[in-house]
């Protein structure tokens, strides 16, 4: 065993697999923010006003963030399954076979794929959290924009989402930070195949560090993974502060 | 209070510790009133039919022999290989080890840690293959005896399925496999069941037969040591294999996104005319075939130009038992007696009920299922390196995602061969 310096780092940086996973995980990030948060915020709205079985929506829309990962994944997986998959069968049974596609298998589809059950999977989540928000808006300002004749449409905008913006902010944040660490989905789903298009870089550094026993390159991407959250969480504190002023 | 209890504390540990002195002692005195004591370290925790073997075999040997005990000790799998090299950095192995075979046995018999069975590896000579004794010889010099084999490429077969595609029997030539597959698609019947979403398959059951039908069996451990190179034409040839298949349909579409198992299940299912798996499959495939004289089993076919040996397959030598260095003449003698014993035609006949595959030719009565009677078979025909088995982990790492590269079109056999051997290059 020799010390190596920064030689794992440097080797990183050249690494055009590693730099794949980061884009991917960008894209897990993007998906997530610009996904989960504007669904959940719009069913909470909805399921907000006093409709009929509200409650039942509010179960099933939670029902995702209670089963495990795995069992998640691997319902999933039969769902895109190519050749007898619910998807496929359903395009085929409508006469639309033109449609049908390798869902997790073609290395152009599979990310994609992948991130739509991501946000389904953590829509319930944030819902909860807006629901809980909306509810805490006082009955008087809502009631007393009605009076001054406002619209549902400029209520929704003027009063509602500008009096839930900080748990907004909060879910961005913590949205952001929980798909900069996603893995066990992925893990199951593809395990970051086919070809590496659906590598993040916690599978990454998991095969590099446990498959392939390169501790301290696999440390290496830890470390990067870290600075990465880091700088990435910061960025978006100080842009939402200077929004907040 | 505190104090009673610093006390109590401080007793317990110095029974713990006096403990630790007795059970050192015990094994100083190997011999105790004539009869020879010999520990023998295991990994047999769990339930499984050869285990049960295993310990029976020991237990039958201790009832005839008064002179000898054979002392078992099981340590769970998964803290064995620490321990075994932890006590064998301090000088302190037990009389007997199981081993397993490779790197896993040549790192201790570097440190001269196990005693050469050179004096009684004739008894073995004949009957098992020479290819599956060398996996345990280091230097010349062999050290344990293997109990079972795995062979990683055996294709099993529906014949009904290969009669609707107007073959009766299996073909022999890749040539014919060909024209095999293209009559099963004609037919719409999926040629091969593959599931490669855990990258492996590909690699361990297809790719370690096929390139060594190519290259020879010398052609790994030369590339690894230095005289040879990846980028070689009969590799990517073999590699180019792989490329073909793919292009030919043979394989489900799907192939990239189920697992192993599910892939067999297909098999099993009967929605596919072949599946190409270890002996590991056989037992699931016993079990859940509803005709099982339906299925049958063939090695990979012969490819034509290659260089390797024709009838080989891909596999691994099992788990055997070497004996400490540090043995008297007595207990050497001893140890040789119950190697003797154990690696007996009656270890090889029950394990063969359980219907794991043995390294010799042993009687079977016709309970035993014909599949299984046919991989057992093979053996015979000598194993080829399984490149799992063989290759450091980054190079096993970059031919499994390579292999699957291939099947997307992503990578041509060639830039696989280059990539290997760039990696190879750089870790040196």
């Amino acid at each position: 065993m020799t010390f190596v310096g920064l030689a794992n780092f440097v080797e990183l940086l050249k690494d055009p697999d590693f730099w794949n996973s980061v884009k991917n995980n960008i894209l897990v990030v993007l998906a997530s923010v610009f996904g989960q948060v504007p669904i959940a915020l719009l069913i909470a709205i909805l399921l907000n006003r006093k409709l009929k079985g509200s409650r039942l929506f509010r179960t099933i829309g939670f029902l995702p963030v209670v089963l495990s990962t795995v069992v998640i994944s691997i319902t999933w997986n039969l769902v895109y399954n190519s050749k007898y998959g619910l998807i496929n069968e359903f395009l085929r049974s409508i006469g639309l076979d033109f449609l049908t596609q390798n869902w997790l298998g073609d290395p152009d589809l599979a990310l994609y794929s992948v991130l739509v059950v991501i946000v389904w999977q953590f829509v319930g989540l944030y819902l909860i959290i807006f629901l809980a928000a909306l509810q805490n808006i006082p009955n008087e300002v809502l009631e007393s924009a009605k009076i001054d004749g406002a619209s549902e449409w400029v209520t929704t905008w003027k009063i509602t989402i500008p009096m839930i913006w900080d748990t907004i902010l909060v879910a961005i944040v913590l949205c952001i930070s929980g798909s900069l660490k996603t893995f066990d989905l992925i893990y199951v789903m593809t395990n970051g195949g086919p070809a590496h298009s659906t590598e993040v870089m916690a599978i990454y550094m998991f095969n590099e560090t446990f498959k392939n026993f390169n501790y301290g390159y696999g440390s290496a991407v830890s470390v990067f993974i870290f600075l990465f959250s880091l700088v990435l969480i910061v960025i978006v504190r100080k842009l939402f502060k200077l929004k907040g002023i | 209070m505190r104090r009673v209890g610093l006390a109590v504390l401080s007793l317990l540990l110095l029974l713990a510790l006096a403990a630790c002195n007795d059970g050192g002692e015990e094994k100083a005195s190997g011999a105790k009133n004539g009869v020879i004591e010999l520990t023998l370290w295991t990994d047999w925790t769990e339930d499984r039919p050869e285990n049960t073997v295993y310990k029976d075999m020991i237990s039958k040997f201790n009832k005839q022999h008064d002179d000898i005990k054979i002392v078992l000790e099981t340590i769970p799998h998964d803290q064995y290989e620490t321990k075994l090299r932890t006590q064998a950095a301090g000088n302190q192995l037990p009389d007997m080890m199981r081993v397993w075979p490779g790197e896993r046995t040549s790192v201790l018999v570097e440190s001269g840690a196990l005693l050469p069975l050179d004096p009684i590896i004739d008894q073995w000579k004949e009957s098992i293959p020479e290819s599956i004794l060398d996996d345990y010889a280091v230097k010349g010099s062999y050290y344990a005896i293997p109990s079972n084999v795995s062979l990683t490429s055996l294709i099993f077969y529906n014949k009904e399925l290969l009669k609707k595609a107007g073959y009766s029997d299996f073909p022999t030539t890749y040539e014919d496999l060909k024209k095999l597959i293209v009559a099963l698609n004609k037919e719409g019947i999926t040629p091969i069941s593959l599931g490669n979403k855990a990258t492996w398959p590909l690699q361990s059951v297809y790719i370690s037969t096929i390139a060594d039908r190519f290259t020879g069996s010398d052609f790994l451990p030369n590339v690894l040591s230095g005289k040879g190179s990846f980028v070689d034409k009969n590799f990517i040839q073999a590699l180019s294999v792989i490329d073909e298949l793919t292009k030919l349909n043979a394989f489900n579409e799907d192939m990239n996104t189920i697992d192993e198992a599910t892939a067999r299940n297909e098999f099993i299912k009967g929605s596919a005319a072949m599946h190409f798996a270890g002996s590991w499959a056989i037992g699931p495939i016993l079990d859940n075939v509803e005709n099982i004289d339906n299925i049958g089993v063939a090695p990979l076919p012969t490819f034509e130009g290659g260089k390797g040996e024709p009838s080989s397959i891909s596999g691994v030598a099992g788990g055997g038992i070497a004996l400490s260095s540090q043995l008297t003449k007595e207990e050497q003698e001893a140890a040789f007696e119950f190697l003797k014993f154990y690696y007996s035609e009656t270890l090889y006949q029950n394990l063969v009920k359980a219907n794991i595959i043995v390294p010799v030719n042993v009687e079977m009565d016709s309970q035993t299922p014909a599949i299984f009677k046919t991989a057992n078979s093979f053996v015979q025909g000598g194993l080829a390196p399984v490149y799992d088995a063989t290759l450091p982990a980054e190079l096993t790492d970059i031919i499994n995602n390579g292999l699957q590269a291939i099947t997307l079109g992503e990578k041509s056999p060639k830039e696989l061969a280059k990539e290997m051997q760039d990696a190879l290059e750089k870790m040196k």
